[in-house]
């Protein structure tokens, strides 16, 4: 069976209820869109659960709808469960009846009643039951209230089944041009019933009428017949009226059903809601959470890797006496063990406290508030609110940030989302930043390289944006009230993605490792620093060392400042002679705009494929020794 | 500004100032051009109809966003975030 229903109505905590531990999440076949499958065990049965993107509708603007859509469809499921949000009935209401449309067994579980009732919304479920002819079991999933009812119901369902549910009747015009049609259709050998294929021939779906096309061509002439003569009876386009008249049956139905108590007074969330999206105090709200977001992950970051760091010296002491330090021992220990370390110092201390306040800002509904208040900012380059938080996630880490591109709507905004966010200094650049630059120059200096960061990205968006023709999409997003989230929800979701990423950038970072000590180890690493130093040494003004450490940056930014005390043979860098502030400065520019880590261009390939990713890569080193060879020269005109 | 009818008045809906209410008459494609509707207009107009914004729909305009920013409105039960751009593109007619 599966679970469908919009986004934020408590889909992924019913699914983790219901399937506990038995999850496996991954992508559809050929697509990068998750699939989410799970085991439900209940009274010695054995049910395979899928979980189904969250959308509200099941045309095929988005491709998790015409997933969402030809897998009910097509794969036929025992039963399909509609999770709806009980305080947003009427929107959640009219993707049930596009569902029963499709004619699979449903059961509803109306969500967040708790929410509802604090709105103020009372509704009558076992009216509702009736009208739609389908079972509606109330839920509240945060509290586990009805889960076993829930269970229980489907079970009866896809045991005995239940009678058909009602039948959604338009208005007179429509109606009778569907039937027309559905006749028509059924005399095809389709994957779905006769009835809907009509309805999405009168919306002129294109698939659809791909498929009919293929097999009758006048059924497809004949839709277009009478989808003009609808559009000529109400004036609106045939899908216009459809959707339209959908609407209203739902928000009859919804009318029907519940009983609406003004509230007395104004509730906390609303007010919060209010401040959060305030014209003038939103933005230093959302520049305090977001700082505050950043200097708590840092500081546990830090303290931890540290901590980490530590024990693994005194693991490698142990190591040393066992097997000594010869060739093998070092290749073993320098590559495999080291980019493990690495690995793991990252990913625990940095990742972990990011992933879980992240998609707790996001279970709250606090991050489609800042969507809300940066989408005309982001709109000069091109992309719309949703595309800041992306960015937001890049400052943690570029990989999932560049796999979460994916939420933007065209594969132009895909593209142009995921080059800005390989742009955004991650958590390891930020290492660098502070370490070298925010320790040995200056605070200020730091911060300064933070807002030249900024700015290239404004910059290079806005000319991709150019370069990149086409119409931006807007803006359009539901916000959902203010709650609290469901922690167990956010801490399965914040583990699932660091799976997602160990599994991706893992291998890449050991393999990494293990040649470039290899090439250390043949004494490979000089030579090559010698024959990049005309970029290096003359262009960038560093020490021809530094080129030795930007090539070790590619398996992760932050190994560039590890690298750089080795090879100097010390962890004061202000000690070092020929490396000053302004050389300090360039190397960090250059480390945090050069190249988009090892992890990161696989993300980048697994999302655009291996050209682009090619191009993003070649076109930031390019960029970054470009614009470092200028700072070194500014920066040695103003004498520092 | 067209004038309808006697009562009532058509506007952007990006026009309407927050706390007013209106209903939608019409969503302007971009480009009219039946041969083109799909490649052009198509995703936006039909996003907006799921999204629940057809026409006969009341909105009620909550707030928008300082510099040109989405506009915030409330319909059908809900909320929305919608781009300026989009809104532009609904026509609402409002009571006078």
């Amino acid at each position: 069976m599966s679970l469908a229903g919009n986004a934020n109505v408590g889909k992924s905590v019913i699914f983790n209820h219901l399937t506990g531990l038995h999850q496996h999440i991954g992508n559809w076949p050929g697509k990068t869109v998750e699939k989410a499958e799970g085991t439900l065990h209940f009274k010695g049965h054995t049910i395979d659960v899928i979980d189904l993107p969250g959308i509200y509708s099941l045309s095929t603007f988005s491709i998790e709808e015409l997933i969402s859509r030809e897998y009910i469809a097509v794969e036929n499921p025992d039963l399909v469960i509609n999770v709806v949000d009980a305080s947003v009935l009427e929107r959640n209401l009219f993707f049930t009846l596009q569902l029963m449309e499709l004619e699979t067994p449903i059961v509803v579980a109306l969500n967040q009643m708790d929410m509802a009732k604090k709105k103020g919304i009372r509704i009558d479920h076992e009216k509702l039951e009736k009208i739609l002819g389908v079972p509606v079991v109330p839920t509240v999933a945060t509290s586990r209230a009805g889960i076993y009812e829930l269970m229980q119901t489907s079970v009866d369902v896809v045991e005995k089944g239940v009678g058909k549910p009602t039948k959604i009747r338009y208005g007179e015009e429509v109606e009778t041009r569907i039937q027309k049609l559905s006749e028509m259709v059924s005399k095809l050998q389709l994957p779905y019933p006769a009835r809907w294929a009509a309805i999405k021939l009168l919306e002129e779906d294109e698939h659809i009428e791909g498929r009919i096309r293929q097999l009758d061509l006048k059924i497809v002439s004949a839709a277009r017949e009478f989808a003009e003569e609808i559009e000529r009876i109400h004036g609106h386009s045939c899908s216009t009226v459809i959707t339209s008249e959908r609407y209203e049956i739902a928000g009859r139905i919804a009318r029907e059903v519940q009983q609406i108590v003004r509230l007395r007074k104004v509730p906390m969330r609303e007010r919060l809601h209010a401040l959060t999206t305030h014209k003038i105090l939103g933005y230093p709200v959302m520049v305090a959470v977001i700082l505050s977001v950043f200097f708590a992950i840092f500081s546990f970051g830090d303290y931890t890797s540290q901590l980490l760091g530590t024990l693994f010296e005194n693991f490698y002491s142990i190591y040393e006496s066992v097997f000594g330090t010869g060739i093998l021992a070092t290749l073993i220990w320098g590559g495999i063990i080291e980019g493990l370390v690495a690995g793991i110092t990252i990913a625990l201390p940095y990742l972990i406290p990011f992933y879980l306040v992240l998609y707790f800002l996001e279970d709250s509904g606090y991050l489609s508030r800042i969507a809300f208040l940066m989408d005309s900012l982001m709109h000069k380059i091109g992309l719309h609110g949703k595309a800041f938080i992306l960015m937001m996630l890049g400052y943690g880490c570029n990989v999932p940030a560049c796999l979460g591109c994916r939420i933007m709507e065209t594969e132009r905004e895909r593209f142009l989302a995921t080059f800005v966010v390989t742009l955004v200094p991650c958590a390891a650049t930020s290492v660098i930043i502070l370490g070298l630059v925010g320790a040995y120059v200056g605070f200020q200096w730091a911060l300064l390289l933070y807002v030249v960061d900024l700015l290239v990205i404004f910059v290079l968006g806005r000319i991709a944006f150019k370069v990149l023709r086409g119409e931006p999409t807007g803006l359009i997003m539901e916000m959902h009230d203010y709650r609290m989230p469901h922690l167990k929800t956010v801490v399965k979701q914040a583990w699932f993605r660091l799976k997602e990423f160990v599994i991706m950038a893992f291998p890449l970072i050991i393999a990494g490792s293990f040649i470039i000590k290899l090439v250390d180890v043949l004494g490979l690493l000089e030579p090559i620093a010698d024959v990049l130093s005309p970029v290096t040494v003359v262009w960038l003004g560093l020490p021809t060392i530094t080129g030795i450490t930007l090539i070790f940056g590619v398996i992760r930014k932050e190994l560039t400042l590890l690298m750089l005390s080795t090879l100097f043979g010390t962890t004061n860098f202000a000690s070092v002679a020929g490396f000053g502030p302004v050389q300090m400065i360039v190397f960090t520019l250059v480390a945090m705009l050069y190249i988009p880590c090892i992890s990161t261009i696989a993300a980048l390939a697994k999302e655009q494929g291996w050209k682009r990713a090619f191009f993003v890569t070649f076109f930031e080193i390019a960029f970054a020794i470009f614009l470092g060879g200028i700072a070194y020269r500014i920066l040695m005109l103003t004498g520092m | 500004m067209l004038q309808t009818e006697e009562a009532t008045l058509e506007k952007k809906l990006s026009e309407l100032k927050p706390g007013e209410k209106g209903v939608i008459v019409s969503i302007q494609a971009l480009t009219v051009h039946r041969r083109h509707r799909h490649r052009h207009s198509w995703g936006f107009q039909r996003r907006l109809e799921d999204m629940g914004l057809t026409p006969g729909t009341k909105v009620i305009v909550v707030k928008s966003a300082p510099f040109h920013g989405p506009i915030e409105i409330y319909v059908r039960g809900s909320r929305l975030a919608i781009g300026r751009g989009m809104a532009e593109r609904i026509l609402v007619s409002v009571e006078k």
